[in-house]
């Protein structure tokens, strides 16, 4: 009994918060479901009267969705990999290897962590409008946006793979060189396969990272062609007359539900990564 | 755990090297060269299509410290670091507490509480952006079906409304990630330690004061650091909701920045404010790296 009205009184103590966080979805779902015409009905409605996936098509076609998922998927991707292929080796150098200049180096991996790469917006759309690729310049190529998306990820990514590293025993590679295995052999068949899952969970941070990121995208892709599925569902509300809401929440229900599905798995590990610096 | 052999030894042995050079040209790229270019831009005057024309000194800083839009970015940064990182940790210390208690429904509440987190913050500011919609938002419906208001407010029109709505859906994102650090904090501290000051005769906010506040703090600290440096540098959701409008009344720092930068055609003093702002967050993590008690690591 005591526990059921403990239970009531934490329930009720959480509400107001429960309640807002779980908001967005309702207002997301339920406005994606409604037509066009539902949207603008004054007094507003809850629930869709007529529900109907209009706005998913109609938005599918406005914003030339499919062509953003695969911009969005490929830099996703290719950034990701990019992060782990210069990553993965520090994590290993930071985690297995004594060297003098190790504290200093994760001293500076703090700091890259600590610049957030909007401060640097400026610089870097010069930088990439400077440097020639192709018939014109980085600015605007999908190449512009991976290598920052990699430099900011790299230091967290170091840090998380680092702290997963260093919990893989040693000894099971020394083992391997006694037996006559060189040092490169013992990492790439022994370590690595021990390694992979701490890899692959550092690996879908990046890429939820890169999905979800807007500043950068927004600024160092212009070309409505090369543009990301976070860029495109904004500037389907930004600088509007008129908003086709229905669409809009469509898109974000699209944009939010994959992701945000794998992020939650993520959570966990996440915050042993962010926090591994701190905390120790 | 035994003492482990150390496998390499020196100052930078080149197998290390070679693992970490990728790493620092990278940021080197990304930080270093960026970095010189806004230092560089920030000291000449600059031509509306980013040509490098004089040698122009402090100006661009003069300019900008005597830009009364930039001195009231500068004061609403202030205020919106404050209150979302400050709003945060009072909704995120008893979240945190009551989420580590032992009650019926416990896994969804937490898995509820962590929901906001699995949105990007752009996405998040698209959907209350239409929620607080002046003619058909269901922020407004709902107040009216309360009868708290009579006819819908226009939220985002008015910089006095704006702001505060951004500043709350700031708290509301960065609740996730705090409570996880917290509750990281809570299960840390042993049951019984409890135990000995109920005994003691330790009322439930005697044992909160006495217990478990100190031994949370070095977690609140972590959390409050983190946090700070990273609202401060938070842009979508004041540049998607109301891009530092109406009449610049809701511009913090980076979206004065962007807005200088990408569509008022300044780049000098826009460079100009990065630096300050780098400035801001280095004296920030030098204050705290100075006032961290010796034995925290």
């Amino acid at each position: 009994m005591k526990r059921i009205r403990f239970s009531a009184l934490a329930w009720l103590a959480l509400s107001p918060l429960l309640a807002v966080s779980v908001f967005p979805f309702v207002v997301m779902l339920t406005t994606a479901l409604k037509p066009l015409a539902e949207v603008f009905v004054y007094p507003t409605h809850w629930l869709p009267q007529h529900p109907s996936l209009e706005g998913f098509t109609e938005m599918w076609k406005a914003t030339r969705f499919a062509l953003a998922l695969r911009n969005s998927l490929e830099i996703a991707f290719e950034s990701t990999l990019a992060t782990l292929a210069v990553a993965v080796p520090a994590a290993y150098a930071v985690a297995r290897m004594q060297f003098r200049l190790r504290p200093p180096y994760r001293q500076f991996l703090l700091v890259t962590q600590m610049l957030s790469p909007i401060l640097l917006v400026l610089g870097l759309y010069r930088l990439m409008g400077m440097i020639p690729f192709g018939d014109g310049k980085l600015l605007d190529t999908r190449l512009a946006i991976i290598i920052p998306y990699a430099g900011f990820q790299m230091a967290f990514s170091v840090w998380m793979l680092s702290s997963y590293f260093a919990a893989i025993p040693a000894a099971i590679e020394e083992a391997a060189w006694i037996d006559g295995c060189t040092r490169l052999r013992a990492i790439v068949s022994i370590f690595l396969p021990l390694a992979l899952p701490a890899i692959a969970v550092t690996g879908l941070v990046a890429f939820v990272a890169a999905w979800n990121e807007f500043a950068l995208a927004l600024t160092l892709l212009r070309d409505p062609d090369r543009q990301t599925v976070t860029i495109q569902v904004v500037n389907l509300v930004a600088g509007r007359y008129s908003v086709e809401w229905n669409q809009v929440m469509a898109a974000t229900l699209v944009a939010t539900v994959p992701v945000g599905i794998m992020f939650t798995w993520l959570q966990r590990y996440l915050v042993r990564g962010l926090t591994f610096g701190a905390i120790q | 755990m035994a003492a482990r052999r150390p496998t390499v030894i020196g100052v930078l042995p080149f197998p290390v090297l070679v693992m970490i050079a990728p790493s620092l040209l990278l940021a080197a790229f990304v930080i270093l060269y960026p970095l010189w270019e806004i230092l560089r831009l920030s000291v000449h005057e600059i031509s509306r299509f980013g040509l490098v024309r004089g040698f122009v000194g402090w100006d661009n800083f003069t300019a900008v410290l005597a830009d009364p839009s930039f001195r009231a970015s500068l004061w609403r940064t202030l205020v919106w670091t404050g209150a979302v990182v400050g709003g945060t940790l009072v909704v995120s210390v008893p979240t945190a507490v009551i989420l580590n208690m032992d009650f019926a429904g416990r896994g969804l509440a937490r898995a509820v509480v962590m929901l906001p987190w699995s949105v990007s913050l752009s996405m998040a500011s698209i959907v209350w952006l239409w929620s607080f919609n002046a003619d058909y938002g269901l922020i407004n419906t709902l107040l009216q079906s309360l009868g708290l208001i009579a006819r819908g407010v226009p939220w985002m029109a008015r910089p006095e409304t704006a702001f505060p709505i951004e500043i709350a859906i700031g708290v509301i994102v960065s609740i996730p990630f705090t409570t996880t650090i917290l509750l990281g904090g809570l299960s840390s501290i042993p049951g019984d330690i409890y135990e000995a000051a109920r005994i003691d005769g330790a009322g439930p906010w005697l044992q909160f004061r006495a217990l478990t506040l100190p031994l949370l703090r070095s977690f609140i600290n972590i959390a409050v650091v983190l946090n700070i440096i990273h609202v401060f540098n938070s842009f979508p959701i004041i540049w998607i909701m109301t891009q530092g409008g109406p009449d610049d009344g809701t511009h913090i720092l980076i979206t004065y920045l962007y807005d200088l930068a990408f569509r008022l055609g300044k780049p000098g003093p826009a460079a100009a404010i990065s630096l300050i702002m780098l400035a801001i967050l280095f004296v920030f993590t030098f204050l705290y790296l100075r006032l961290q008690p010796k034995d925290a690591n």
